[in-house]
């Protein structure tokens, strides 16, 4: 296909659009069948500087068109990270960035200080907005001053792209898209899940051992298409739209919105191949509509 | 592992209580080994492949069993010979069979009994004598087939066999122990025979590793993947207190 599909997102050039999701490709090696050809970058699973066992079962439950996941954060800690997965990464003919997360902003500062550097560290996208953990999380997401303060702490300690993972869960989501972009960030990923909860009706008692959980899916598709518009009207940096991407068009619709790439994350579950056929599925578009590069995509984007 | 096109060779109902399905999957057929499983995809259909482990595989032909309890079992009632689904599979570790054992026991409960055609042939392959212990709540839900050397049959209801649990009829002095069903009776299996080799059930998100919805709790601490490390565990490493005993589309196995 002759269509150019790369494209700028800040300093980091993709060759295409589509990047896997946190939390849903692993450290980008268990996943079968990877179609590395089409894979923007792929943003590894969420971690803190020590390991971390997670939550207890069950955490997943499936949803009408979605599902609720309270995984809590398992990972074996920055140090196994180094030593097991960015030596691959190094290797790797696209970036990989790694979603780093805390209990304080200066948590999340000295992770980024130990990776920036690291072969294969391509960027950093900073989780302020996992629904299921007890310390930190979304709650540095919902409040300005403190997304601000941990992307501050994480600018002063790198110079790789930093992208900034949005939550859903608060009332005006430019306001806190301004704060990250005051505070030096690169990028904007919109959005993390939004908070759930199911209850089983044999026990009478949630389904989910955390009682709550994150919802992702194309049950939130709308709202994230709505809320990553919102963020792309109220800053300059771009924007990468996430929630409930199943196919072409419906990435199609995140990048008409405005935004620069798209993340696609609980559709790799039931298809290991989502990300390919996504990719395809664009370039397909744009060919069928006569334009030869991505950068052609019409958008909607009144500023504010 | 593999990701194809499944056209549905066979819909047996062998009991009342019991349905299977056999996919023409070849490439699967061949290498899989007792205890591994396919992850299903129906399309329409819900949002995330349902796991099934593989019950036989003979001829090219990968049949699951299963009762038609939830959204997705219902919709497996519904294919027909010549529908097509998509398989991933085979996923996660098999029983291991210790060359040190003579014989082994195959220990099921309800739907425990998917893995143990697979594992009496798997064991027999092994040179290994099988004695087959199958329980069910009443005689009306034991499985419909059998493979062994010899057969023990258990019912919570005394209506056939034994009348009590599959863990209290196992005999004395068989070799190795190799068991599925529900949690609650893994537990029991753990508690008689630590070294045995059990197949856990769990919710699974994508069935290949990526995920960590499939955690399962570990004596030692922490959490590792059904679907990948598992889903069979030694008995005595799994905690069997902290692990879920009760997933409701799993109801009555
Ligand atoms: C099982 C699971 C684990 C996730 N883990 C993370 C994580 O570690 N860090 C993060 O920022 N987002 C995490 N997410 C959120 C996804 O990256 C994504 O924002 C969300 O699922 C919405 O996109 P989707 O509908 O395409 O899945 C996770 C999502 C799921 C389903
Ligand atoms: S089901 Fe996703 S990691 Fe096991």
């Amino acid at each position: 296909m002759s269509v150019d599909m790369a494209v700028d997102v800040g300093e980091l050039n993709l060759r295409g659009p589509v990047v896997a999701a946190s939390g849903t490709f692993g450290y980008g090696t268990e996943v079968p069948l990877l179609e590395r050809r089409a894979l923007g970058a792929i943003v590894s699973k969420g971690i803190f500087l020590r390991p971390r066992i997670g939550n207890p079962p069950p955490r997943i439950v499936e949803t009408p068109s979605g599902m609720l996941n309270a995984i809590g954060l398992q990972g074996p800690g920055v140090e196994a990270l180094i030593r097991d997965y960015c030596p691959q990464w190094a290797a790797w003919d696209f970036p990989v960035l790694v979603n780093i997360n805390g209990e304080s902003a200066v948590e999340y500062g000295e992770l980024a200080a130990r990776l920036d550097g690291v072969p294969g560290v391509a960027g950093f996208e900073i989780n302020v907005s996992c629904p299921n953990v007890e310390q930190g999380g979304m709650y540095f997401g919902n409040d300005p001053r403190a997304a601000a303060e941990v992307t501050a702490a994480v600018r002063r300690r790198t110079r790789l792209p930093i992208w900034v993972k949005l939550t859903p869960m608060v009332s005006d989501i430019a306001v806190i898209a301004r704060a990250c972009e005051s505070a030096g960030a690169d990028g904007l990923s919109a959005v993390n899940t939004f908070v759930g909860m199911s209850i089983d009706l044999h026990t009478y008692r949630p389904r989910l051992a955390f009682r709550t959980g994150g919802l992702s899916g194309p049950a939130i598709r709308p709202m994230a298409v709505h809320l990553a518009h919102q963020a792309a009207r109220a800053v300059r940096i771009p924007v990468i739209g996430v929630g409930g991407i199943v196919s072409a068009d419906d990435a199609l619709e995140f990048l008409v919105a405005g935004c620069s790439a798209v993340q696609v994350g609980t559709a790799t579950f039931a298809d290991p191949r989502a990300i390919a056929r996504v990719h395809d599925g664009i370039a397909a578009h744009l060919e069928a509509r006569g334009l030869s590069s991505l950068a052609e995509l019409p958008r909607y984007l009144p500023r504010d | 592992m593999l990701e194809l096109t499944a056209i549905v060779a066979e819909v047996r109902h062998p009991t009342a209580h019991y349905r299977v399905i056999g996919f023409h999957a070849p490439a699967i057929a061949e290498p899989v080994r007792a205890g591994q499983f396919v992850n299903v995809l129906l399309r329409p259909g819900p949002l995330l492949r349902r796991p099934f482990s593989v019950y036989s595989a003979v001829g090219g032909v990968v049949e699951i069993i299963y009762r038609p309890v939830g959204e997705g079992t219902a919709l497996l009632a519904d294919l027909k010979e010549g529908d097509r689904v998509s398989l991933l599979g085979p996923l996660g570790r098999p029983f291991e069979f210790d060359p040190d054992w003579d014989s082994v026991a195959l220990v099921s409960g309800g739907l425990g009994v998917a893995p143990m055609l697979l594992a009496a042939r798997d064991a027999r392959d092994a040179g290994l004598r099988v004695t087959w212990v199958h329980g069910a709540r009443t005689v009306t839900e034991l499985s419909p087939e059998s493979a062994g050397d010899r057969s023990v049959i258990a019912t919570d209801d005394g209506s056939a066999g034994h009348h009590g649990s599959a863990v209290a009829a196992v005999p004395d002095g068989v070799g190795g122990v190799l068991a599925c069903g529900p949690n609650r009776m893994l537990a029991a299996v753990a508690a008689r025979w630590p070294d045995a080799q059990v197949a856990v059930e769990t919710y699974m998100g994508c069935g290949t590793g990526v995920c960590l919805g499939c955690a399962v709790p570990l004596r030692a601490g922490g959490y590792d993947r059904a679907c990948k490390e598992g889903p069979v565990y030694r008995a005595a490493d799994v905690d069997w207190e902290a692990l879920p005993s009760h997933l409701h589309y799993a109801a009555g196995a």
